[in-house]
């Protein structure tokens, strides 16, 4: 979720530490950050952190406020009781309505409250808790700068004032809230009632949806006026010529408008709460948010609150004691320590014998078990409390059947001559099929066979580039036939391939009581040799010289260079050259690949040699032309000419 | 130069036996499972409920049905069966084989597998790729364990120099959940997740979480391979390409 530096500040008196810390602090006691950026300059700049909000923390984290809170505790700050904050974020807004500075805030809305004529009436229990109030005469009209800016920050688009009033309560506080224009309903009545079968809706943004009986609705007493908890429809949209509105806090049925929105396909930030469960203990909070705010902005008469709520939550009390806290992370924290925790967090607690009794707050709905205020100690207290212990624990050493044969099988076909290759396990026809894919390839292979051809292939035209006299692969890997999957081994080169089950590979292979002795032997090393035991106890640094060298993805060119030297020189002599000649573009250590003595008698003079190397070049930048390889073996030619020595 | 006559092994093969190894050295038993999974094995039983949002944190195959279920309902079947998106499927079927044989913790098991992601591939993530399962139970396997079996892992593989760290995250299977980070070449890498196994795990398969309590870890592979080697994309793993056996 987009979070504003600024918006922050409006819960905290102190100014805040610096846009890195806060990210450094959220990081390390609470969520990922994955981006920090500066918008704006001068006066008007701004810090937006995206910060990943993962489903534990959905419930109450997915606002300004929830993030606030987690600053506050983190960096040990005092924030403001949230319906504080909005009189100071209009106080604190010179030009807040557009009309002067300084307006005098603090809505009386309160005391002017009048009787309301709304009625509601839930007919399904997917609806949790549904709030109404009545705003009459209020002023439709263009949201003050502010607003607009602190939506705009976020990627939020303006609409008017009540609309972004609506918006801006969701993002600061994480309720969704939806206005209706009360002059479009066919009376004061709201219902809250599944669909029917026939029934259509379009929705804000001019999609028509259809309806069914498993969707719950806000309706007049004759049409669906929005989809609970997803989106509203245009039929009682707030446009500038609204006088008079309804404001719809409420709350929905998690999993039911999760699947409703997925059966749809509306994602909205509203469902993004929803799905992850708000508690309907968070209406109250946004109605007074938001009154306050329309009040401030758009004026009008406000009427009491109609709140209908079939089954008040209760509270949540969870028990943990100091000795399960640390047993469970291997810690040793003091009964102040952990206190410190529940103080940060503004639980309610009592404490005997070494046991706490908390008082969840609403918003926790992730804290059910001791397990979890484990997690609230640690991640406050900070990870870096934990010491790294080595478990003092007495196991019974097994050895897995399948695990060794795949281990047997590597060392045997790697012994054999055989190189090990991974293909991928998706492909374009086989057995099984997978729903839905971001690649093209939307089946499973059925065998091993194909991906290793493909690999022949590839190292087959590579050959030069590789230490190897021919190409021999081989793949253990799982294929996925209808009867169900199977490890399956293939193995072979140009001419042949043999796909086999491993097991039946194992069966003909050896016998399983042989097993234990030579586990450890074969795992330790695979096909390589085994490690001499004064080198195991050093084995990281043996890895370092193990670096990996990417190759380059255009084209090589190789040329066979044979030359007669006298008998008895030194092939040495030769490489030298063709090394330093063949420059920084000769990839590969000369490659001897034929060789031969003629003796003396038959050409005259004495006994000379023949050896043929093979040359590769190849750029890491571009494609090499055959000139410029030609001037490189022209200098070579040369060279070897000069030693008195001719090349054939 | 080396034996021309033998093979080549695969790096990543290589890296999963070191690995093996290290933790096998300590006590830990291999344990194997399926790619193609249950959703059972992979969601439910891991805590990880259907029509959740934490369903969504990992994009998932779901294979399609085999035969289209009996025309009872629109739509047809849910799918049942899915590439597993973790090697945690691990875990539930070796501690309710574990259970049945009558056996009681401590035990710990490790577990290297393929684990499939539907999600679109770049240098550094693959629709495939490997994960290596650590699970350890036991009457006080704490947090603090976990932290040095990590440590100790990483260190025998990339050296006594590597520094490890905890960030709070969420997983639903465990709790506290955290990902960690090491230090190599004085860069923070991001490793991978673990945590303390969700009680509610452990009670479904049918292990008492009032008394044991344990770890589990699910790092991937790849990116392990990957600084080791200094290799500077993982694609060419699994493109059957010998070049890439340099190891």
């Amino acid at each position: 979720m987009k979070i504003s530096y600024n918006w922050l500040q409006n819960y905290f008196e102190e100014k805040l530490p610096e846009p890195e810390k806060i990210s450094e602090g959220i990081i390390f006691h609470s969520f990922e950050v994955e981006s920090l950026d500066k918008l704006g300059t001068g006066e008007k700049v701004d810090w937006i952190f995206d910060i990943k909000i993962l489903p534990d923390r959905a419930h109450d984290c997915l606002s300004h406020w929830g993030i606030a809170k987690e600053i506050s505790m983190i960096f040990d700050l005092k924030i403001n009781f949230v319906p504080e904050i909005f009189s100071q974020v209009l106080a604190r807004l010179p030009n807040s309505d557009g009309q002067g500075q300084g307006r005098k805030t603090g809505p009386d809305h309160s005391k002017s409250c009048i009787g309301s004529e709304l009625k509601i009436q839930i007919e399904d229990d997917k609806c949790l808790r549904y709030m109404g109030r009545i705003v009459k005469k209020v002023k439709v009209k263009e949201s003050p700068d502010w607003l607009k800016e602190k939506l705009k920050v976020i990627g939020q688009k303006s609409i008017n004032n009540i609309v972004d009033t609506a918006n801006f309560v969701m993002f600061d506080l994480g309720q969704p809230i939806h206005c209706f224009d009360l002059d479009k309903l066919q009376s004061s009545k709201i219902i809250i009632r599944n669909a029917k079968n026939d029934e259509k809706i379009t929705t804000l943004d001019e999609k028509e949806i259809n309806l069914d009986d498993s969707i719950l609705v806000i309706a007049d007493e004759k049409n669906p006026l929005a989809i609970a908890g997803i989106k509203g429809g245009t039929k009682a949209e707030v446009n500038a010529n609204t006088k008079n509105i309804v404001i719809e806090v409420a709350n929905f049925n998690s999993v039911t408008t999760r699947k409703t929105s997925q059966k749809i396909g509306v994602l909205t930030e509203a469902v993004k709460r929803y799905e992850n469960e708000i508690t309907p203990e968070l209406c109250g909070i946004a109605m007074n948010s938001i009154t306050d705010m329309i009040y401030a902005l758009a004026g009008g008469e406000v009427e009491e609150i109609v709140d209908i709520y079939p089954q008040k939550t209760k509270q949540r009390v969870i028990l943990v004691s100091i000795n399960y806290i640390n047993k469970r992370l291997g810690s040793n924290f003091s009964k102040e320590e952990i206190e410190s925790v529940w103080k940060k967090l503004d639980f309610e607690y009592t404490e005997k014998n070494n046991e706490f009794e908390i008082r969840i707050p609403f918003l926790r709905i992730d804290l059910n078990g001791p397990y979890d205020l484990t997690e609230e100690v640690i991640r406050i207290l900070g990870y870096d409390r934990l010491e790294e212990k080595l478990p003092e624990i007495r196991l019974n050493k097994k050895v897995n059947k399948i695990f060794y044969k795949m281990l047997w099988t590597r060392h045997k076909l790697l012994k054999d001559g055989y190189s090990e290759v991974m293909t991928y396990s998706f492909c374009n026809e086989g057995e099984v099929e997978v729903l839905a894919s971001a690649s093209d390839k939307k089946f499973l292979r059925n065998n091993l066979t194909d991906g290793l051809k493909e690999s022949i292939k590839l190292n087959t035209l590579n050959l030069p580039l590789l230490d190897m006299d021919d190409v021999k692969v081989f793949e253990i890997g799982t294929v996925f036939l209808k009867s169900g999957e199977d490890m399956h081994i293939a193995y072979g080169d140009k001419k042949n391939i043999v796909e086999i089950s491993l097991e039946k590979f194992c069966i003909k292979e050896f016998h399983e009581n042989s097993l234990s002795n030579s586990f450890s032997e074969v795992l330790g090393r695979g096909g390589r040799e085994p490690v001499p035991d004064h080198l195991k106890k050093n084995s990281s640094s043996e890895f370092f010289k193990n670096s990996f060298k990417m190759w380059s993805v255009y084209p090589f060119i190789s040329r066979d260079i044979a030359v007669w030297v006298p008998e008895g020189t030194a092939p040495e002599k030769l490489i030298e050259i063709y090394k330093s000649f063949g420059t920084e573009l000769l990839i590969k250590e000369p490659k001897l690949f034929d060789s031969f003595t003629k003796p003396a008698s038959s050409a005259g003079g004495n006994d000379k040699t023949s050896f043929a190397y093979r040359l590769v070049f190849q750029a890491d930048d571009r494609t090499l032309t055959d000139e410029e390889i030609n001037v490189i073996m022209t200098n070579i030619t040369n060279k070897v000419l000069s030693l008195g020595f001719e090349v054939r | 130069m080396e034996d021309n006559q033998k093979g080549k092994e695969h790096p990543l093969s290589i890296v999963i036996n070191d690995a093996v190894k290290i933790f096998t050295d300590l006590g830990f038993e291999v344990a194997t499972g399926p790619e193609l999974e249950n959703v059972y094995y992979n969601f439910d039983a891991l805590n990880v409920p259907k029509d959740h949002p934490a369903r969504d944190m990992q994009d998932t195959f779901y294979i399609k049905p085999a035969r289209p279920h009996d025309n009872s309902g629109a739509g047809g079947g849910e799918p049942e069966k899915v590439l597993r998106t973790h090697t945690s499927n691990v875990q539930i079927r070796y501690m309710e084989n574990f259970v049945k044989s009558g056996k009681k913790p401590p035990f710990a098991i490790i577990s290297v597998g393929k684990c499939f992601r539907n999600e679109a591939t770049d240098a550094t993530h693959e629709m495939q790729f490997y994960q290596i399962e650590g699970l350890m139970i036991g009457e006080d396997i704490s947090m603090a364990n976990l932290k040095g079996i990590l440590s100790h892992f990483y260190k025998k593989m990339l050296g006594e120099g590597t520094n490890l760290r905890f960030r709070p995250s969420f997983f639903p299977f465990t709790e506290p959940s955290i990902e960690f980070d090491l230090k190599y070449k004085e860069n923070w890498i991001e490793m991978g997740g673990a945590g303390m196994v969700h009680p509610n795990v452990l009670d479904k398969c049918g292990i008492d979480s009032s008394k044991y309590q344990g770890f589990a870890f699910g790092p991937g592979l790849e990116r392990l391979m990957v600084i080791k080697y200094l290799m500077p994309d993982i694609r060419p793993a699994y493109q059957g390409d010998l070049r890439f056996n340099q190891i």
